[in-house]
Formats: C-alpha cells, structure tokens, sequence
C-alpha cells in the first residue's frame, strides 16, 4: 500500500512529504516530495542589489544563518578579489564556529525527538539559547543574522563579547560529555541507530552527499582543510570520521558520533580563535562603497553545518546580479534517503530521516 | 457547543454561564504547531526550557483534531496553501489562529517578486492575532497568545447575536 | 609585513623544523606567532620553508591560476582528441564549452578515466542567457586528484534537449529536474523528468528571463511582482 508521511509533521524539519510503499511494517520504496516551502530565492536575487542578497541567504538555511553569509560573502570577495583585514576574518571564524554548535545542538536534539528522546533536546535547546544571546549580543538577532556583508561585518564585537564567550566555553565543555553520556551511549537509542541507514562510501560520493554525513561513512574530507578559505589553516583541529564503534560504519549512530565530536573541535577552534584575535583593525574597511564585481562567474564552497554549501555567482558588470544559484546541502543529503532507507521498518525510516538532518528551507530555497 | 450556541437572549443566567464557558475556554488553548520555516524554530524555542509556554498552559499538539489554536508561523507557499485549509478544516470548532511572523501576515521579505508565496495566510483561512516580526521573539509569540487569550475572554457563545 | 617580522617568523619555522619549538612559542605577539604556528604546518606539509613575504604570496596565486589554465587547456585538448567535433567555441581559460550531442559519452569517460576521474558533480546551473538561448553549466570536481573543470552546454528556447547524465553521477537526477523545472530544458534519457520544487501543473518556468506568471492558481490569484505598497 501506498502511505503518506504528509507535508505537516511536527516542526523539525520542515515540510516535506515523503510517500512510503510499504507492505504494513517493511518500506520498500520512499519518494520525497518539496517544494512547499520554495520561496523563489533565485528569482529574488536576480532583481536586488548584492548587499540584499544577504538577508535572503539568511533565510534559506535558517539554523545556521551565519555560515550561509559566509560563503555568499567569501565568493564575492574572491570575485572581487577583495581582501579582508585579520581581525575581521578572525570574527567571522569565531561566528561561524559558534554557529556550527548551535546547529548541531538542534540537530542532534530533533535526531533525539524524532526517536522520542524529549529531554536530550530541551537540554540542547536551553545550552542554544546561551549562544543566541551572544549572537545577540554583537548584531542583535537571534536568528537570522545579516553580520556578514561583502568586505567586513555589520558590527563590530562589542565589549564583554570576549569574556561572555570564554564563560560560556567553561560552562558548555563537559556539558558536551554529559549529552553523548546522555543520548549516545543509551541502550535504547543504540539499539534504534546502530546498523540502521547504512551508507557506504561510494554511495555518498556518488549522490553528493557531504559534510558529517560523507564523513560518517569513513571519508575524510572536510573543506575547512581540503578546500582551504578563510584563515582555517591558523588552527589546529581534527576531523572526526565515522568508525562504525557500536555497529557499522556509516550507519546512523555514526553520524551521531561525528556531529558530537565536531562540537568538541568546534571549541577547540573558538578558544583558538580568541587567543589569537588582534585588538586593532575597523571591520569596515575594507568593505567597497558600491559593489559591482567585473563580469564574469564564480563557483565557491565552504563547509556549513549540513555539507558542502556552493554558491554559483554570475555577474554581468551592473550593481544586482545575474544569476546567483545555492548549492545545497541538504539537497543532496535527502537524495539518498530512498538509497539507504528502503528495506528497513517505519520507525527506522524517521530515524534515518533525523540523522540526515535537513533543514527544508535549504532544500526548496 | 453547536445545540445552544447563539440561541438565547441576555439574561441572569446565561450571562453567568457564558462567562464560565468564555473563561475555559481562554485559559488553556492548546496549539497545532503548524511550522514550516524559520518561524517554526522560535515557536519551538518559545515551548522549550528558557520561554516555558507549558506553563501558561499552552501544550503542543500535533493533530488538528486536538488543538485548539492554529499557530501559522512561517512562509505559506501556493503549494501548501491547499493544505492549509484542509488542516484547518479539520480543526474542531471553536477554533483560532494566530499568523506568526510577516510572512504570514503579508508575505514578507518575499513580497515583491515572489511567485509563489502567499502574500499572507489570511487570503485562505481567517485570522484572529497577528504576531509582527521576522521572526518574531519567543516573548512576542507569547504576548500575541495571551492577547488571543483576552479576545476568547470577550466572546459570548450562549447570547444570541442581534443585528 | 615588515622585515624583521618576516625574518622572526623565517627563522622560528626552520628552528622548527629540526625539532625546536621553543623560537615559535617564545614569539611575544599574538598574530606573528599564529602565522608561525601556520607557517610551519605549510613547511611540514610542502618540505619548503614559506616565506611571508607578500610578493611570494603572490607568485603562488600566480602559479595557482596558471596551473588552473594550464590544466584547463590540457583537458580541452584531450576532449578534441577523443571526442572531436565536441567543443563548441573557442578554447577559455576558465572553462569548456561543449555540444550537447556526445554529452554522456564524454561525461562517461570524464569519470571512468584513471588520470582525470571527477567523481563528482559540485553543481549544477541553469542559465538564460536571453534572446532564446539556454546553458547548462556543470562544475566538476575529483575527489582523488583535487582537481576541478567547469563545463557549459547551450542550447536554443526551441530546442532544449541535452542528455541525462544521471546514470554516471547519482547526484545529476535531481540537479536536473531542478534545472528542467526552472528553465525547461529537456533532458534525454533522464527516468522521471518531472518538476520538483514547483507544483505538477505549474505553468511555465519561473527563472526565465522572460517569465510571466500565471494568474490563477487553483482559485487562489498568483502574485505579481510588487514595485511599491498597495
């Protein structure tokens, strides 16, 4: 029989539609269906100025809206071949580093509700709110940002930024232990993740799959190293890989294990990072009074929270843009839901679904 | 409620009563969370630890049938627009809804070349509250529910509406 | 940078390299002591000291970009030799232009190839490039020889066939629905070319630079574009 996981389901991920042929308990076939959140990004972009962009790009992956400006902002400046003083792009480090706990955090804390887990994400969610009120803080949303622009920031860090977020490392360190404690090493969710949505490697290279996704399934590859931008190459961090500990490798507790452990590196980055941050510099300067990149394209990626983020920027000379078009991540991450989900029993697929974690208003745009 | 409701004309009793029902009705409606973007997560902040929600005694649900208030929060596009009405169809009466964020309330940020947003959800289902903000802080979602709260204290099922 | 900061950093990484790390760490200034610290990292993995002298930096970018054309150049070159009559302009130093027609067998072999081996499709993006012509660019990138190719393909409004290569990237299904519901360019051989962001019976296809929309859509009036409040 034919099934519908229907477009409205408790609000993690999003609208989506999933229809499931399924024999009563064994899935044999999933077909996603989107769409329903496709808000025209690439239209909008075509007929705003590059400054507006931002706010739009902010939009799309609304967990993890810092990382989207990064990347929008690091094609730009190498289409404009703009570059940017230290201490702006130590700021931008920091952000996008923070940015990648809070959206593991609820990544991790849906991936618990999902399997019915509600503590583990009301905890998640109460350390998330610590980091909101130091993005707060310095640009005064709690969401979507609009810090980065093209050449600098929008504010600079205001004071007491600097020892509100080393207070909250202190605190948010062995908290990260007490969640794998917590959620991973529980026998319940072992045994719901464990050699469930297996993904080998070939598979995930094959449908594009990236981020801690890919690197659940044993591949090491991460853009912060591999595709260098930025300063990343100042910092000394890991990049933890699935090693199958409690069942296969790539399976879905692996993908659990590596998002942890990218919040322990994470940490590792901001410390870092506010250790080396230099005192002096104007985050404004280096930002031009009219942004009109030379005619040409760009195809950048950088590494957001769910994967490889690409932006495609076409510019034809005048002061809005051509085309811009947005990789996405997540795009791809539920591409091969139908791939390693078909097989497997009802409850396991939203399991698979919540390890994958997409986000529906990077899908649709 | 659909036997006597609007049935009678004002007097001692059933003014009292309807008090009673307005009264029980206000102080626990509980919500349909009906997120689709960015909305959704401050409506999910505000029923979390910092924002507690419960403890107004406004409960997520995840099935129309069971909810009382319908939160839209979040872009509505044509596509979904359909389903929107289905679900609020099948709400139970009485029913309310509360348009969270400008994109439910006007469209948005996408209000100027978006082909296919709805410029607000109150062209397919009516709304009672709308909450401004993009997003809007879990304290003004909070503030936008309990002004639906005084506006459900001010309705008078039983009284039979003249004119 | 000045000098003598360039030659602080020069000498602690070669100091470094032998096995004392003592020179970096005694560096009194933050920043000169990070870029140390990444200086070093680039020596262990090159076996050459970096010098942060800015004119060397920019003789890196150079021989980047170089490499990139070069590279570019080569793959063109070779495109010709097996496949001829498949270019379709003049050789670009930033990327191929190709016919549509020997499409899949060229992407076959882009991927099958041991020296090449791109085995993956980055992206993929429609474009109108007005008065009736379409092009659908593929940025290609291998996992194995971290080397990337940027390849485009145009073709006319009245004639927008390209073939699928979605046997050959797994990724390609959906880019290529996306890019079919967006601009309408058809794709040969795909299974199930159907629209995937928009609504099955959607009329027309919105990022066209001469789009317009539709004006009811199941009762509910499409919105046109706004130029002030109302």
């Amino acid at each position: 029989m034919v099934l519908n996981i229907g477009p409205q389901h408790p609000a993690t991920h999003g609208v989506l539609r999933l229809q499931v042929k399924t024999d009563g308990e064994i899935i044999s076939e999933i077909t996603p269906y989107m769409g329903y959140l496709h808000r025209c990004f690439e239209k909008h972009c075509e007929n705003v100025t590059y400054e507006q962009v931002i706010p739009f790009t902010d939009r799309c992956d609304y967990l993890a809206s810092m990382t989207m400006n990064f990347g929008y902002v690091v094609a730009m400046e190498q289409l404009m071949e703009i570059k940017v003083n230290d201490k702006v792009e130590y700021i931008r480090v920091i952000m996008a580093e923070l940015q990648r706990i809070a959206s593991h955090l609820l990544g991790i804390g849906a991936f618990g509700l999902d399997l019915g887990a509600f503590t583990p994400f009301l905890h998640m969610l109460r350390d998330r709110e610590r980091i909101l009120d130091i993005f707060e803080m310095t640009c005064g949303a709690r969401l979507l940002y609009n810090y980065m622009w093209v050449g600098g920031l929008s504010h600079d860090l205001p004071t007491g930024f600097v020892e509100a977020t080393l207070n909250f490392l202190d605190y948010f360190e062995p908290k990260v232990d007490e969640f794998e404690n917590l959620l991973g090493h529980n026998k319940i969710f072992v045994e719901r993740t464990a050699d469930i949505g297996i993904m080998p490697a070939d598979v995930a290279i094959s449908y594009g799959v990236t981020g801690p996704n890919l690197r659940g399934s044993g591949v090491k590859w991460d853009l912060r190293k591999d595709d260098q931008y930025s300063i990343y190459d100042r910092f000394d961090f890991n990049v933890p890989v699935g090693k199958g500990l409690k069942g296969t490798v790539g399976d879905c507790w692996d993908r659990f294990y590596v998002r942890i452990h990218e919040i322990r590196e994470s940490i590792k980055i901001v410390r870092q990072a506010i250790d080396q941050l230099p005192k002096e510099g104007d985050v404004h300067q280096a930002m031009p009074k009219k942004i009109r990149p030379p005619k040409g394209s760009i195809y950048r990626r950088t590494e957001s929270p769910r994967g490889d983020l690409g932006y495609y920027i076409e510019s034809d000379g005048s002061d809005t843009p051509y085309r811009v078009k947005m990789r996405s991540p997540a795009f791809t991450a539920l591409s091969v839901l139908n791939e390693i989900g078909a097989g497997w029993l009802m409850s396991d697929v939203l399991g698979i679904l919540g390890s994958l974690d997409i986000v529906l208003g990077e899908i649709d745009r | 409620m659909g036997l006597l409701e609007n049935k009678f004309t004002d007097n001692i009793i059933v003014e009292k009563l309807d008090k009673l029902l307005s009264w029980s009705r206000s102080t626990s409606p509980w919500f349909f969370q009906f997120g689709t973007a960015c909305c959704a997560i401050e409506m999910m902040a505000a029923a979390a630890s910092r924002h507690d929600l419960m403890r107004i005694g406004i409960i997520p649900r995840s099935s129309p049938r069971q909810a009382d208030v319908m939160i839209v929060a979040g872009t509505v596009t044509m596509k979904m627009a359909l389903r929107v009405k289905k679900l609020y169809e099948q709400m139970a009466d009485p029913k309310y809804v509360v348009a969270m964020g400008s994109c439910a309330t006007s469209g948005g940020p996408y209000w100027q070349h978006g082909y296919h947003v709805l410029k607000g959800v109150d062209i397919v289902i009516p709304v009672d509250v709308y909450v401004p903000g993009c997003p809007p802080r879990p304290e003004a979602l909070i503030e936008g529910l309990l002004k639906l709260q005084e506006q459900i204290l001010e309705e008078r099922p039983l009284t039979r509406k003249i004119g | 940078m000045s000098e003598d900061k360039e030659k602080i950093i020069s000498e602690a990484v070669e100091k470094a390299l032998q096995g004392d790390m003592d020179a970096i760490n005694n560096i009194e200034d933050r920043v000169t002591r990070s870029k140390a610290k990444a200086a070093l990292v680039k020596a262990k993995r090159t076996n050459v000291v970096a010098d942060k002298d800015s004119t060397k930096e920019n003789n890196t970018s150079k021989s980047k970009v170089e490499e990139k054309i070069n590279f570019n150049q080569a793959l063109c070159q070779k495109i010709s030799e097996k496949f001829p009559d498949s270019i379709d302009a003049d050789q670009n130093n930033d990327w191929i232009q190709l016919r549509p027609e020997n499409w899949l067998k060229i992407a076959k072999w882009l991927k099958s190839d041991e020296k090449l081996s791109f085995d993956s499709l980055q992206c993929n993006t429609g474009m109108d490039l007005g008065e009736g012509v379409l092009e659908s660019r593929y940025n290609l990138h291998s996992m194995k020889h971290l080397h990337k190719a940027e390849i485009r393909i145009i073709v006319s409004v009245e004639k927008p066939d390209i073939p699928s290569v979605e046997q050959v990237w797994r990724v390609a299904d959906w880019f290529e629905r996306e890019t079919y519901d967006m601009f309408g360019i058809n794709f040969i051989g795909h299974r199930d070319l159907r629209r995937i962001l928009l609504p099955d019976d959607w009329e027309g296809w919105p990022l066209r630079k001469d789009y317009q929309e539709q004006e009811t859509y199941h009762g509910i009036v499409v919105p046109k574009v706004k130029e002030g409040w109302e």
